[in-house]
């Protein structure tokens, strides 16, 4: 019965993380859906998220629940300063020009993070204690950090359907030339959107911490864009809620089966999982190309 | 075919012949020249398939992998035959690029643009992730060779193999993959890929079999990506690692390679490798490790300012110009 | 046997039918116009034909061939070629090129060097021959008309679709187009369908025959002048007299 409790216990984890997972891909769907943008560097924005809440611990003993707000701040700053260097310039660009740019953003503030903070791993403690629940052990930041993922993802969506800005972005969403028709300031929409977006995505690297405060280095972001790809393929690519969703079935599914791959001899159950999940992502693909086909009369 | 369609390929002889010359003449380059035509090469290989087709490949540094792993497999397991193990090896990567190229090919080139840019980085990590997973091919641990080699062909051939030949089998992977662009630019393909980068719903309606020309194009690409990952790595550092050889990084200097000097173009990867690889060379002497700072805004820039290249937007300005026959 | 039979073709997009049950038949050398307001049907029914949309129910036939589910790409060298409404270039090739890629890939099917020889014949037909070396991207909505006109010549089809070749266009260029279109007709037996929004004069002009679709299905079809005076078809444009 050893598999049985190992199991639970992953599958219980897999649902905290899971929870993470999805804040962490809602800010590279909102950005697709609303600028028809993918944001190649994304990991890059998670990474600092990590970054600030490690240094507020270090430097200030603040606790990362409380870094949360700062970071959500701190990413709209970035999120702004991007969308005004280099984003307005490509809105109306072809693909090609939006997907390298983004991809050169994720470089440059990975190597800029390298230059001030080093290429070195770091971490933190912050205990508050561990529960004990069964066969199931688990401290209670992570506990936290599933609230916490709840609660930023149940705001988000107030404010999308009770707000005038809010449902403002989700009418350019559905149908952007309808908007501009109605009045909408689109390009407005566009910063606002592409600030948020990143803004939500400094606060999952914060989210990050709080379930594993180790691992912190300059390039860890790459893991979480490639997840947040396979993510928000899941979720349907421009759905927020879409991407909250499977990022905890995304959760389940990558612990669930790194506790049955476990059992294959011979095999490093932790590349394979990463392997499975690829595996996973191209054949969503295939079953559903949602790519740029047709066109309506 | 009249000769005035293959003029530019004598500014590109003439670039070659200049840089062996440097190698060759000026002591102490011949490592440096090596060095800036790998990514010459590079970006010769990529322009194939990014250039003319305007599908962006995260995931082309896997070709680059897979032909690593074929030479090495080929050393590995076929020692025995000497030397000719070698060819095999030159062999083995190109088919087995060639295969993974007509699988990913199947799959993401039925996606457009984000789809397939997200697909193809799936490929690549799904690939080093399965090496490793499943212990394939040495697993995490790699392929280990130059003990091996010096036993197989003696000490100084295996020198020879990775500081000397390398070199000289890349000088040639770039020369061919820059004749092999020119011929298709100049024949019906070369349209057909021009339109269907431009538009490819127009060019279908066009009687142009989409499908059919991107798959050419992405298995032309990734042979010459399966050799030069082949020789330049395998062949010269004698290791293979997947966490290495399977590393998003290059596929980042390929795109940043191609967009500087031009995608489609047939000048831009020479131009755009040089100015890549001598920056990167002499930038990590000056300030070592942050070249990526300064090559990201770099790429950046030339997207926002020069989308077309710097061989593009010469081409543009001299297009009334004689200038215009040697440049394409 | 006619060129080109449509038979009880439909399509629907969701909930709507976007062309209804559409039966047609075009013969060698005919022209057509196909008239209909926005969103009655004719640009579907033009992607039906040309092969992007696949049809739900009918079949399609060309030139004695079902190319009812047949791809784009192995209608076009039949014999098929067709312009959009708004115009598609491929924007950074040049006016030859274009029309280069044209000859290359239709029904001509020429060589490379043939067809950037002949490009330039097919330029001068529709008169914007001092064009050829600018890039696609950079001419006027008016010449981007003028050049994919010239561009499906040179494809050299038996079956021509136009998707509004003439709107906007000023009587001096109406008049150019539809000598091109008459020439092409009687020289080379082109079958040439042209489709309008409005009912206009210049249909009148070259149009044999006249379809009119009103709601994806085919209201009238009969000879021009008659179809004009049509009571339904007076109705549906408001009640105006049309011509």
């Amino acid at each position: 019965m050893v598999f049985a409790e190992n199991l639970i216990s992953n599958l219980f984890y897999g649902a905290l993380l899971g929870s993470i997972y999805g804040v962490a891909t809602m800010g590279l769907s909102l950005i697709f859906g609303v600028l028809r943008i993918v944001n190649v560097g994304h990991g890059a924005f998670i990474m600092i998220g990590a970054f600030t809440a490690f240094w507020m611990f270090t430097l200030y003993s603040l606790p990362p629940v409380a870094v949360i707000p700062i970071a959500l701040v701190f990413g709209l700053a970035i999120g702004f300063i991007a969308f005004q260097a280099v984003i307005r310039r490509l809105v109306d660009a072809p693909e090609l020009s939006t997907l390298l740019a983004t991809f050169g953003i994720g470089i440059f503030i990975e190597e800029l993070a390298k230059l001030v903070w080093g290429a070195d791993y770091v971490g933190f403690s912050w205990d508050i204690g561990t529960l004990y629940l069964g066969p199931i052990t688990v401290s209670y930041s992570k506990i936290l950090a599933f609230f916490c993922s709840v609660l930023v993802a149940a705001l988000l969506y107030l404010w999308f359907t009770k707000t005038k800005l809010g449902n403002a972005i989700r009418a350019v969403v559905q149908d952007r030339e309808g908007a501009v028709v109605c009045g909408i300031n689109v390009n407005r929409i566009f910063a606002l959107s592409f600030s948020i977006g990143i803004g939500l995505t400094v606060l999952s690297g914060v989210l990050v911490t709080l379930f594993v405060p180790v691992g912190i280095n300059v390039y860890m972001g790459g893991d979480y864009t490639l997840k947040a790809f396979v993510i928000s393929v899941l979720g349907g690519l421009d759905s927020p809620w879409g991407a909250f969703i499977a990022g905890f079935l995304f959760g389940l599914f990558e612990n669930g089966s790194y506790a049955i791959l476990g059992l294959i001899p011979g095999v490093e159950p932790f590349a394979l999982t990463r392997f499975v999940a690829f595996a996973f992502l191209l054949i969503i693909l295939l079953v559903k190309p949602t790519g740029l086909l047709g066109g309506g009369e | 075919m009249k000769i005035r369609s293959y003029k530019p390929l004598l500014p590109l002889f003439l670039i070659y012949a200049l840089l062996i010359l440097i190698a060759v003449a000026v002591p102490g380059m011949w490592q440096p020249v090596a060095f800036f035509m790998f990514y010459v090469a590079l970006g010769q290989a990529f322009n194939i398939f990014m250039g003319l087709t305007g599908y962006v490949d995260f995931g082309y540094v896997a070709f680059l992998g897979l032909g690593a792993y074929g030479m090495a497999i080929a050393i590995k397991y076929f020692s025995s035959l000497g030397l000719i193990s070698i060819l095999l090896g030159i062999l083995l990567a190109v088919v087995m690029s060639i295969l993974l190229s007509l699988a990913v090919g199947a799959v993401a080139l039925r996606l457009r643009g984000a789809y397939f840019a997200i697909a193809t980085i799936g490929v690549n990590e799904g690939f080093r992730y399965l090496i490793e997973g499943v212990r394939l091919w040495g697993g995490s641990e790699g392929i280990v060779l130059s003990g091996l080699m010096r036993r197989t062909f003696g000490r100084e051939t295996a020198n020879l193999l990775s500081t000397f030949f390398s070199d000289i089998l890349i000088i040639a992977i770039a020369i061919l993959a820059a004749m092999t662009t020119i011929w298709i630019l100049n024949r019906k393909m070369g349209y057909a890929l021009l339109a269907l980068r431009e538009d490819e719903d127009a060019a279908r309606v066009m009687g142009i079999n989409v499908t059919k020309y991107k798959i050419m194009a992405f298995i032309t690409s990734a042979s010459f990506a399966g050799l030069i990952g082949a020789v330049a790595w395998t062949l010269k550092l004698t290791y293979v690692f997947p966490e290495d050889v399977f590393n998003i990084h290059y596929t980042v200097e390929a795109i940043v390679i191609v967009m500087l000097g031009g995608a489609g173009t047939l000048l831009g990867p020479v131009v755009g490798g040089l100015i890549y690889g001598v920056l990167k060379y002499y930038l990590s002497v000056v300030f070592p490790g942050i070249q990526l700072l300064i090559l990201a805004p770099m790429l950046i820039l030339t997207i926002i300012a020069f989308p077309e290249g710097i061989v593009g937007f010469i081409k543009k300005k001299g297009k009334k110009s004689r200038i215009s026959y040697y440049l394409r | 046997m006619p060129l080109l039979e449509l038979h009880r073709v439909t399509k629907r997009f969701g909930g709507i039918v976007a062309v209804d049950n559409v039966s047609l038949e075009i013969d060698e050398g005919d022209a057509i116009g196909i008239v209909g307001p926005n969103g009655s049907g004719k640009t579907t029914l033009y992607n039906l034909i040309s092969g992007v949309y696949f049809p739900d129910n009918g079949r399609i036939i060309f030139d004695g061939k079902d190319i009812t589910f047949l791809p784009a790409h192995e209608r076009t060298p039949l014999g098929l070629a067709r312009t959009f409404q708004i115009p598609r270039p491929f924007g950074s090739a040049s006016v030859r090129e274009n029309v280069a890629i044209g000859a290359m890939f239709g029904r001509a099917k020429l060589d490379v060097e043939s067809a950037l020889d002949i490009a330039d014949h097919y330029l001068s037909i529709v008169g914007i021959e001092k064009l050829a070396e600018k890039e696609a991207k950079l001419l006027t909505p008016l010449e981007k008309r003028f050049m994919e006109l010239a561009r499906a010549l040179a494809m050299k089809p038996k079956l021509l679709l136009l998707d509004e070749v003439m709107a906007g266009m000023n009587p001096a260029d109406v008049d150019r187009i539809i000598e091109v279109i008459r020439r092409v007709k009687d020289e080379e037996r082109i079958a040439v369908v042209s489709m309008v929004e409005h009912l206009m004069h210049a249909i009148t002009r070259f149009a044999e025959r006249v379809v009119v679709m009103h709601q994806g299905k085919k209201l009238v079809e009969g000879k021009t002048l008659d179809v004009l005076n049509d009571p339904r078809v007076v109705e549906i444009y408001l009640g105006k007299r049309v011509v």
